[in-house]
């Protein structure tokens, strides 16, 4: 089946979704997520992220499996003092246990980093994004990493860099990444309008593709804090989207850059659609929330947040790249706190899209902290949970669900941690421990994990897209590396499933490829490779 | 001088090279000259404008006032030639003066007036504001005492301090000192009346408008907030054969017809809060343009800045008291029900009321007080937004300038005529009192 087959059937999903949607009578409450903070002594998570004005930003937690034991470890950035890595050393359904442990990754001025398998070995690399120098460091296993950035020809300048998205391009075996630099950090008495050049690593020319060619400059940047590789269109190529923060920017906007094989990489422009779009992005989140088959786009800034559907739907993966805002309607301007007594406009870092009750429906989580004492700003700004509901409208549920922190938060990761099938939560703060919380809604839903193995260089499945029915819908998330704030998580990608069962998915891989639908049962965790039938993973 | 200390010089200097010159052209063992201390400080608070989110126009507008007035007094203080502000402006009687034949620098005391002003207007703005303002105070004290007897450094930050304090007191009795929630009020209710204004934005913020009591803040220099109160606007209607519809249908049609002139003239004159230095800081800019280009010293200097600072806040004084005296619809509500459903204005609209145009009644006073100054045929080119990509602009006065930036509002689609052309007027009426004011003995 091809993906254009699978678009018009998502068009005939929408339709009968927007039927639904038209009912006047009120959505039932969602199932109440309930989350349990496991405290520093028992978790072994106590990583605080440090530091003055250039730690403003950044904060992002990596997760990844780094041992092949299935539970996902983690990476904590201190700042200004040294990160840690943590192995997960939970139980199936138990508490949340990790254990620092020395890895290699170990260093300051980390400001966050991503997991990437660059080299196609099955092995997890990390890069490690930071005030300074950004390193790639190569996975050797046992969660063991050394530096590779002579090896592999990976040059990681000497800016301030919070943002990194990864691609692998049509044919390529080695990735294409995306670093967002902030502003200059030597321009610390001119600081407004001194935004450093994002940078483009693709891959050397020469095959087989082991190393990357000389970063190429993405001009104009416009002091880049998410940047996503995203097939917004269908189209089966990707396109970087960059949110960028106005405070420091000068003549500059939201972007998106069209990175096709082989061309030099040039903006969308107006006339494709792009519209001018000026905001504080700090985090980008995405996900096909209304089952047409294209991402919605949370963008995190201050004060009001901004969810983006297309305007037109494309066709045959061309038309216009023009949003609209529909974060007002939806429930999900999340602008100002919603418990604590401060009253003040909120501001928000990382988000992200996962369903944390297993209703079927994903939610949406967003950290929330102080910039530091910006007084027009929430000093006290509890982290949001926003629950969706049968209408496709959010509720707030952070208070009910035990997640609502007054900390500075920044950085944040929803992952199965104890691989019960409930999605966890990690969160970075400012000047205060990370915290940990586990999942323990008792009403949850069933649920259905699957893990990518996609065939040469692209092991992960970069660029994906997992499809499962449910509800007479079809739930979709593309598979990608980047976005967030600093951060992201690499390894079991979570559906929840309601009361239903058996599970019907399947995977379009990244070169198009589209796997026959398979039906498994509910509750378990599936490695699923081009072309075969899904493993049952115990 | 050190080779060091001239670097760090550099980095003071933003768009402008005011300062940099100045400093470069002085010889190693004197002081800063004191018309570079303001204009320097000046470029930072124009940034710091940009970046203060509670900073809209009206705030900005007060903060320009009491800083000019400030400086102003700073100089005056210790000239034979200038008048003292205190019992011209209202409520401000006294102002501490400095002792008979003790030796002043003038350079200190505007660097202590500044930076206290600057520290005082701009407490709320963000850790990176912050952070350049300490840095910004540190390298200034350095360059300004250099060369200065340290009894007269002292002498001089004493006086700096006991002045800035009394004009910082001073200015908050006017009831615009403390703005919460950038301005939008937490209560609001919305009229349900015909004609009258509703939130044009999807922002939960903007569903109250800006700042609505804003037109009781006390003015400096004319009487009231409604001293200078327009004429009612057209009677509103939605017949297509009435003034009103006929006003609306001619944004309709302007924004459908935009010239690639239009459209720069429009996006020129946006000065769209927290991305510009808003429109009365797009004067200022104007005004040390305008003085960097006439190499004007340090009186006409701080007269200036004093005199375009309070006209642009009396203005955003009077022109905030008739918008909620009139509480008139925007054009983009009015013609998407009339009109055009689709249809959609070229710059966003303001999240306030539409009569008269906040731009136009600030740039109305403005160019009369820079006129009453300069004069009628004074030309300038206007490079505000050079560092945003948008290219310089010649104006051949300040009226010309202030015409443009009216008509812009229309050619954006967010104010109808009348707004824009009674707007102006308004703008005059409220800069005679301005220019009424005896800075000179």
């Amino acid at each position: 089946m091809t993906a254009i087959r699978s678009g018009g059937l998502s068009l005939a999903l929408a339709l009968a979704s927007t039927v639904a949607f038209a009912d006047d009578t009120p959505a039932p409450r969602p199932i109440t997520p309930i989350f349990q903070e496991e405290q520093a002594a028992e978790s072994g998570v106590d990583t605080v992220y440090n530091g003055d004005w250039e730690f403003m930003v950044g904060g992002g937690v990596s997760t990844f499996d780094c041992d092949d034991d299935g539970f996902p470890d983690m990476l904590l950035p201190g700042g200004s003092g040294k990160s840690v890595f943590y192995h997960n050393e939970s139980k199936k359904g138990g508490a949340i246990v990790f254990k620092a442990m020395t890895s290699g990754l170990e260093v300051d001025n980390l400001l966050g980093s991503y997991a990437i398998d660059i080299d196609g070995d099955g092995i997890k690399d990390i890069i490690l994004l930071r005030l300074g120098e950004n390193i790639v460091m190569r996975g050797k296993g046992k969660c063991q990493f050394e530096r590779a950035n002579e090896t592999w020809n990976f040059d990681g300048g000497k800016a301030w860099s919070a943002a990194m998205a990864a691609t692998w391009e049509r044919g390529n075996t080695w990735p294409t990444i995306a670093i967002g630099n902030y502003i200059d950090p030597e321009a610390d008495m001119e600081p407004w309008g001194s935004c450093t050049d994002n940078w483009l690593h693709k891959p050397e020319a020469a095959t087989p593709q082991r190393k990357f060619a000389n970063p190429l400059p993405l001009t104009p940047s416009y002091c880049a804090l998410s940047m996503l590789f995203t097939d917004w269109n269908r189209s089966g190529t990707p396109s970087l989207r960059v949110s960028n923060d106005r405070e420091y920017y000068k003549g500059g906007r939201e972007q998106m850059w069209h990175v096709d094989p082989g061309k030099v990489p040039t903006l969308y422009s107006e006339e494709e659609g792009w519209k001018y779009l000026r905001i504080w992005g700090m985090g980008i989140a995405s996900y096909d929330l209304d089952f047409d088959g294209y991402p919605e786009y949370f963008l995190t800034s201050m004060a009001d947040n901004k969810l983006q559907t297309l305007v037109t739907l494309p066709k045959d993966g061309k038309g216009p790249a023009s949003y609209k805002d529909i974060a007002f309607a939806k429930g999900v301007t999340a602008h100002r706190p919603y418990t604590g007594g401060d009253w003040h406009p909120s501001t928000a870092w990382h988000a992200d899209f996962q369903d944390v009750n297993n209703d079927g429906l994903t939610d949406l989580f967003i950290a929330k902290g102080n910039v530091a004492e910006m007084p027009d700003f929430a000093k006290l700004d509890p982290n949001d949970l926003l629950v969706q509901n049968t209408k496709g409208n959010f509720i707030e549920m952070g208070l009910e669900a035990g997640i609502a922190s007054m900390n500075v938060s920044r950085g944040a990761a929803l992952v199965d941690f104890n691989l019960d099938g409930l999605v966890d939560l990690v969160v970075t703060n400012r000047w205060k421990p990370a915290q940990v919380w586990r999942n323990v809604t008792p009403d949850a839903g069933h649920f259905i994990e699957i893990g990518l193995k996609g065939d040469g260089g692209n092991r992960d499945g970069i660029g994906s897209w997992i499809e499962v029915k449910h509800d007479g819908h079809v739930l979709r998330r593309e598979i990608t590396i980047g976005g967030g704030h600093a951060g992201g998580s690499l390894g079991w990608h979570h559906f929840g499933v309601g009361k239903d069962t058996e599970v019907e998915f399947r995977v379009i891989w990244p070169n198009g490829a589209t796997d026959e639908w398979q039906k498994v049962a509910a509750d378990g965790f599936y490695w699923v490779s081009p072309k075969r039938a899904a493993v049952k993973w115990e | 001088m050190s080779v060091v200390i001239r670097r760090a010089v550099l980095g003071l200097v933003f768009a402008c090279s005011c300062l940099l010159s100045l400093v470069a052209a002085a010889p190693t063992q004197a002081a800063t000259p004191p018309q570079a201390v303001v204009t320097g400080w000046y470029k930072l608070i124009l940034e710091l404008v940009r970046h203060t989110s509670n900073y809209s126009p009206p705030v900005a507008a007060r903060s320009f006032a009491y800083i000019g007035v400030t400086s102003y007094e700073a100089v005056a203080s210790g000239s034979d030639n200038l008048q003292s502000l205190a019992g011209q402006l209202n409520r401000l009687k006294t102002l501490p003066s400095r002792e008979k034949g003790a030796i002043y620098d003038d350079a200190v005391i505007l660097n202590t007036v500044m930076e206290f002003a600057v520290t005082h207007f701009f407490d709320r703005t963000g850790p990176t504001g912050q952070h350049v303002m300490k840095k910004m105070a540190k390298r200034m004290d350095e360059e300004v005492t250099q060369g200065v007897a340290p009894d007269v450094v002292t002498r001089s930050r004493a006086y700096g301090q006991i002045l800035s304090q009394a004009v910082f007191d001073w200015s908050q009795t006017d009831g615009g000192a403390t703005v919460e929630n950038m301005g939008f009020p937490l209560d609001y209710k919305v009229s349900d009346k015909p004609g009258h204004w509703v939130p044009t934005s999807l922002i939960r913020q903007q569903q109250a408008p800006l700042l609505p009591e804003w037109g009781k803040v006390l003015p400096l220099a004319m009487p009231a907030g409604s001293t200078c109160r327009l004429s009612e606007p057209p009677e509103y209607s939605e017949k297509p054969d009435s003034a009103f519809y006929k006003d609306a249908d001619e944004v309709y049609a302007a924004v459908k017809g935009l010239t690639d002139e239009h459209r720069t003239i429009a996006r020129f004159w946006s000065d769209d809060p927290m991305l510009s230095p808003t429109p009365p800081g797009h004067w200022i800019n104007i005004a040390l343009i305008v003085l960097d280009q006439q190499k004007a010293d340090l009186p006409t200097t701080v007269d200036t800045l004093a005199r375009l600072g309070v006209a642009l806040s009396d203005a955003f004084i009077g022109c905030w008291d008739s918008k909620f005296e009139f509480d008139l619809i925007r054009p983009i509500t009015y013609i998407k029900k009339n009109i055009d459903p689709n249809w959609d204005a070229l710059l966003i609209t303001p999240p306030f009321p539409e009569y008269p145009s906040g731009h136009s009644t600030q740039s109305g006073a403005a160019a009369s007080a820079m006129t009453h100054i300069f004069g009628k045929a004074l030309a300038f080119d206007d490079s505000t937004h050079e560092a945003d990509g948008i290219k310089p602009r010649h104006f051949a006065n300040f009226r010309a300038a202030a015409e443009e930036a009216a008509i812009s509002r229309l050619y954006g689609g967010i104010h109808f005529r009348p707004a824009i052309e009674r707007g102006l007027t308004q703008g005059e009426c409220i800069a005679n009192y301005v220019n009424a004011l005896k800075t000179k003995k």
